[in-house]
Order: C-alpha cells, then sequence, then structure tokens
C-alpha cells in the first residue's frame, strides 16, 4: 500500500495542522484542507467564547503544506515568512483549502507562495521561505 | 557597465532594505563576509530571485551563487558575461 503523504509531517498529531491532501505534484504544488472545529483545543482559550482560528496557526499549517513538497526526505525549519496577511478571521465549522507553490531556492532554502482559502474567499496568503536541516533536501536549481 | 552596477546597487538597497548600508560599501567589499556588509544565505536567496526577475539571469546552485554573489563587482559582470543588463 502507498505511504499516506501526510505521515511525512514530522509533526505529532496535536500539532498537525493539514487534514488532508487533494492534490500533491513533489516539489511544486500541494492543494490541502484543515478542518477547523469548535474543540480544536487552541480555540478553548482563542478566545473563551468567542473561537478564532490564531493567525500564527494559519501559518503554520501553510508552512506544513509547503514542507510537504519538500524532497522526500527532508527536515525542514521555518526561515523566514514575507508579506503575511490575514483577511478574516477563521471559525468553527469553516474548511480551510490550503494551496502552496514552490517558487525557486537555493541550497538549503526553499521558497513558497502560500495561499488559503474557505469556500472561495481568499483568508490569508503568504511567503514562506523554509530551510532544509539534512542533505536530502538541498536544493537542486 | 556603470549603469549595471548602479542597478545592481539598487537592487541591494531595495531588496534586502539596506539602503545605507548599501551606499557605505564598495564595489569589491564582500557582501557576505562579517567584515563585509554581513549578508546570510535567505539574503542570498532573495538576491538571486531578485536578479532573475530584474536582470533575467539565473544563478543555477549555491557554488555559483557563493562565486557570483561575492562583491557588487562579481555580480555586475556575472550579469555582463550573461549578455544580460
Amino acid at each position: 500500500m502507498e505511504r499516506d503523504p501526510l505521515s511525512y509531517l514530522p509533526h505529532g498529531i496535536s500539532f498537525r495542522f493539514i487534514d488532508r491532501i487533494l492534490e500533491l505534484i513533489p516539489e511544486e504544488r500541494i492543494v490541502a484542507l484543515k478542518n477547523v472545529t469548535v474543540n480544536d483545543p487552541h480555540l478553548q482559550d482563542h478566545f473563551p467564547g468567542n473561537p478564532i482560528m490564531p493567525g500564527v496557526l494559519l501559518l503554520e499549517a501553510m508552512a506544513q503544506a509547503s514542507g510537504l513538497l519538500l524532497p522526500e526526505g527532508s527536515s525542514a525549519l521555518l526561515a523566514q515568512v514575507k508579506e503575511a496577511r490575514f483577511r478574516r478571521p477563521v471559525v468553527p465549522g469553516d474548511q480551510v483549502r490550503i494551496e502552496a507553490a514552490r517558487r525557486g531556492g537555493l541550497g538549503m532554502l526553499h521558497r513558497f507562495e502560500a495561499r488559503a482559502f474557505v469556500d472561495s474567499a481568499l483568508i490569508a496568503e503568504a511567503e514562506i521561505v523554509l530551510a532544509v536541516t539534512n542533505p536530502a533536501g538541498e536544493a537542486k536549481e | 557597465m556603470n549603469e549595471i552596477v548602479q542597478r545592481v546597487r539598487t537592487l541591494l538597497s531595495t531588496r534586502l532594505k539596506l539602503a545605507k548600508a548599501v551606499d557605505g560599501i564598495t564595489d569589491e567589499t564582500p557582501l557576505f563576509a562579517p567584515n563585509g556588509l554581513g549578508l546570510d544565505s535567505i539574503d542570498a536567496l532573495e538576491l538571486v530571485l531578485g536578479l532573475e526577475k530584474e536582470f533575467g539571469v539565473v544563478v543555477e546552485d549555491r557554488e555559483t551563487a557563493i562565486k557570483v554573489l561575492a562583491s557588487i563587482k562579481t555580480i555586475a559582470d556575472f550579469i555582463q558575461t550573461q549578455g544580460k543588463g
């Protein structure tokens, strides 16, 4: 049986912000889903009585989606976030669709453009650079 | 050539937000050495993307980048040998 690409995420289950991969072209482009529910632990306190998915966790979800585009066997850390925008709050019941595309790289650095949508509305976007920490992931161009 | 050098300086100033620092260095100052401009690998990626966008030149890999991005002069020379600029 083919291995589930989601299992390549090194994060423990409580820090995984991708639920499903809809489309994956390695080192090019990914479309993934994150479902937001009222009993997500971080929504209990952000904010009490007014649950909103933290913007930093939307960024994390976009970074995790980007990380799934790295060459197989890569380990990586977040190196840069630019032009991040959060256009409207994400609340329980929302299904966030994340699209990320690789846009160049150099040595151990890979650059991505990521966007997040709820229904068809763009709700967040960022340029993300990931630094791979092992030779498997070195950028070829 | 002087025009290319000037455009490379503008690229460094705007893309890396280093206007003042760039005014204070010569065309031969090392860009990455601690005794030069002290740029890092993320700056290098930013420059490679900027060079491609601004001049249409492609820096293929890390080894090329180390040579090409040594100083303002080496960047300008590279653009010229690629027939761009």
